[in-house]
């Protein structure tokens, strides 16, 4: 199964190698680390977990089979917290390494939760008004709600 | 239709939300209760504030009063501001919203040109016209206006507009010197007014404690919006250079102390300042010394970028690049408060002082 960023409630910024990702329903905000922000920044382009596996053993000198369990570990953690989803798109392959480029030991991606801002959401919620919501002129302050205009 | 207005999309959007509802009720208030008009100079432009009458002058202009501006150039945005209690006109047409909603709740409708935010429990409608730079701010009453939009006026529309600007309205405080000057950021009781007020007694001087706007590209420039400040009253005894210049000194047992800036200290403020630093306050009472040490860029955007985005509406992925943007331009550091008050500014004016 590939993956996906669940854009309809998640925005998110890598910088300096690590990612910051907010999840605007629920309120919470996250951080993920170098291997973290790396398995996120190929999410975005639809990479699978087999993707996430071949990418980071390119990346980081590790244990195989350590590399696939924090892989699992991280896409379970994604999903529960509903930063991800699954992905019918056939997506990108991740981009290819320098093959010059020295691996760095394997640190396991760490996805960090603040959970600090659910009071806003709970106290201010915001409401996006469609047509429905905001009431038509009503003619000479009565209570006859005007017919709906027309466009010029 | 309003002058100036495109035929077409004023129309379709005046079915939607009534577009011609609002401006007339505004233009019944000017007609009954003449203008007043005062002129400011926001993030490089002017900005009138044109209201109906002077109810909420006094209430609305003390946060602006660094950024006066006597008559000249064509404004950049002419914000029309009115109440219906002193001007005996009806409310504007408003949205339908259930009568258990959240005090804090907003509702909030965008179809491009406009934008309009209606606010249930203060009752205030903000809307914008980002073709035509005008903006429309409609409270109930005076009475109507807490402290805080006392002291952050028209937050809405100045978001709206400095982001038509190339700028970012951000949640965060900023002081600094004329040739440079730090961003403090973090959530509500991380320090930020702590930390800003504190500077009064300083050489530094004070662009806000809690909204400030930041132009996006190079140079990283950060404009005052409000020369008011926010703080805790059980965290005066802190701050006693604030003393009696606290404003609302009756209503401290249910409300934030506010103090303007510009009142008391004219010449400690400041309508901006190149950003040299973005600083991530953090109470360290345990110690006499307040200390800069280093922090990531990810730590600075994540103590920025949510306080912002969920006070922000819209808010999503372009208000938070706009944010990294910013963080990706200047160094970003750890500000521990220690509890010797005059050090925080020192500490500031070391760091810029060392750049």
């Amino acid at each position: 199964m590939r993956y996906a960023v669940n854009t309809s409630q998640v925005i998110s910024e890598i910088i300096d190698g690590e990612a910051v990702m907010i999840n605007l329903t629920t309120g919470n905000y996250y951080s993920l680390n170098e291997s973290g922000a790396t398995a996120w920044n190929a999410i975005e382009a639809g990479a699978s977990a087999g993707d996430l596996v071949a990418l980071l053993s390119a990346r980081y000198e590790g244990d195989r089979a350590e590399i696939e369990s924090a892989v699992g570990r991280l896409i379970d953690e994604l999903n529960r917290e509903e930063l991800i989803v699954g992905s019918e798109d056939n997506g990108a392959p991740p981009a290819a390494l320098d093959p010059a480029a020295k691996r760095m030991p394997f640190e396991a991606p760490q996805l960090e939760k603040h959970t600090d801002m659910q009071d806003l959401i709970l106290l201010d919620p915001v409401h996006e008004v469609g047509e429905q919501g905001w009431p038509h002129v009503k003619v000479g302050g009565g209570d006859t709600p005007a017919p709906d205009r027309v466009p010029e | 239709m309003r002058e100036g207005a495109s035929p077409g999309a004023a129309d379709a959007q005046a079915a939607v939300f009534d577009l011609d509802g609002i401006v007339g009720t505004h233009a019944r208030a000017v007609g009954q209760m003449g203008v007043v008009e005062h002129r400011f100079q926001i993030a490089d432009e002017v900005v009138t504030l044109r209201f109906a009458g002077a109810a909420l002058v006094d209430l609305l202009t003390p946060a602006f009063a660094h950024l006066a501006v006597e008559e000249g150039s064509k404004p950049g945005l002419v914000i029309n501001l009115w109440d219906s209690i002193s001007t005996g006109v009806e409310a504007p047409p408003l949205p339908s919203i259930p009568a258990d909603a959240p005090f804090g709740a907003f509702y909030y409708y965008e179809e491009r040109p406009y934008r309009a935010l209606f606010q249930p429990g203060p009752r205030a409608l903000s809307m914008f016209d980002a073709d035509a730079r005008e903006a429309w701010y409609w409270v109930e009453g005076a009475a109507n206006l807490s402290h805080w939009e006392c002291a952050a006026p028209a937050r809405h529309i100045l978001q709206w507009y400095v982001r038509s600007t190339g700028r970012q309205q951000v949640h965060g405080g900023a002081v600094g010197t004329p040739d440079g000057g730090v961003l403090l950021v973090g959530k509500g009781g991380s320090g930020k007014s702590t930390a800003t007020l504190s500077t009064l007694n300083s050489d530094l001087l004070y662009a806000g404690d809690d909204y400030v706007a930041v132009q996006i590209d190079d140079p990283p420039v950060v404009h005052s919006l409000y020369s008011s400040g926010k703080v805790e009253p059980h965290h005066l005894g802190r701050l006693p250079h604030l003393g009696s210049a606290v404003w609302n000194q009756d209503k401290l047992q249910t409300e934030k102390a506010v103090v303007y800036v510009h009142q008391h200290w004219p010449e400690r403020t400041s309508r901006g300042f190149p950003l040299r630093a973005v600083l991530i306050p953090k109470v360290a009472a345990d110690r006499p010394e307040s200390r800069i040490t280093e922090a990531s860029r990810a730590m600075a955007l994540a103590a920025l970028a949510p306080s912002t985005i969920f006070q922000l509406h819209p808010s999503g992925q372009e208000a938070l690049a706009a944010m990294a943007r910013v963080v990706e331009r200047v160094p970003t550091h750890t500000l521990e408060l220690g509890s010797d008050i005059a050090g925080i500014p020192r500490a500031i004016s070391e760091l810029l002082g060392g750049q």
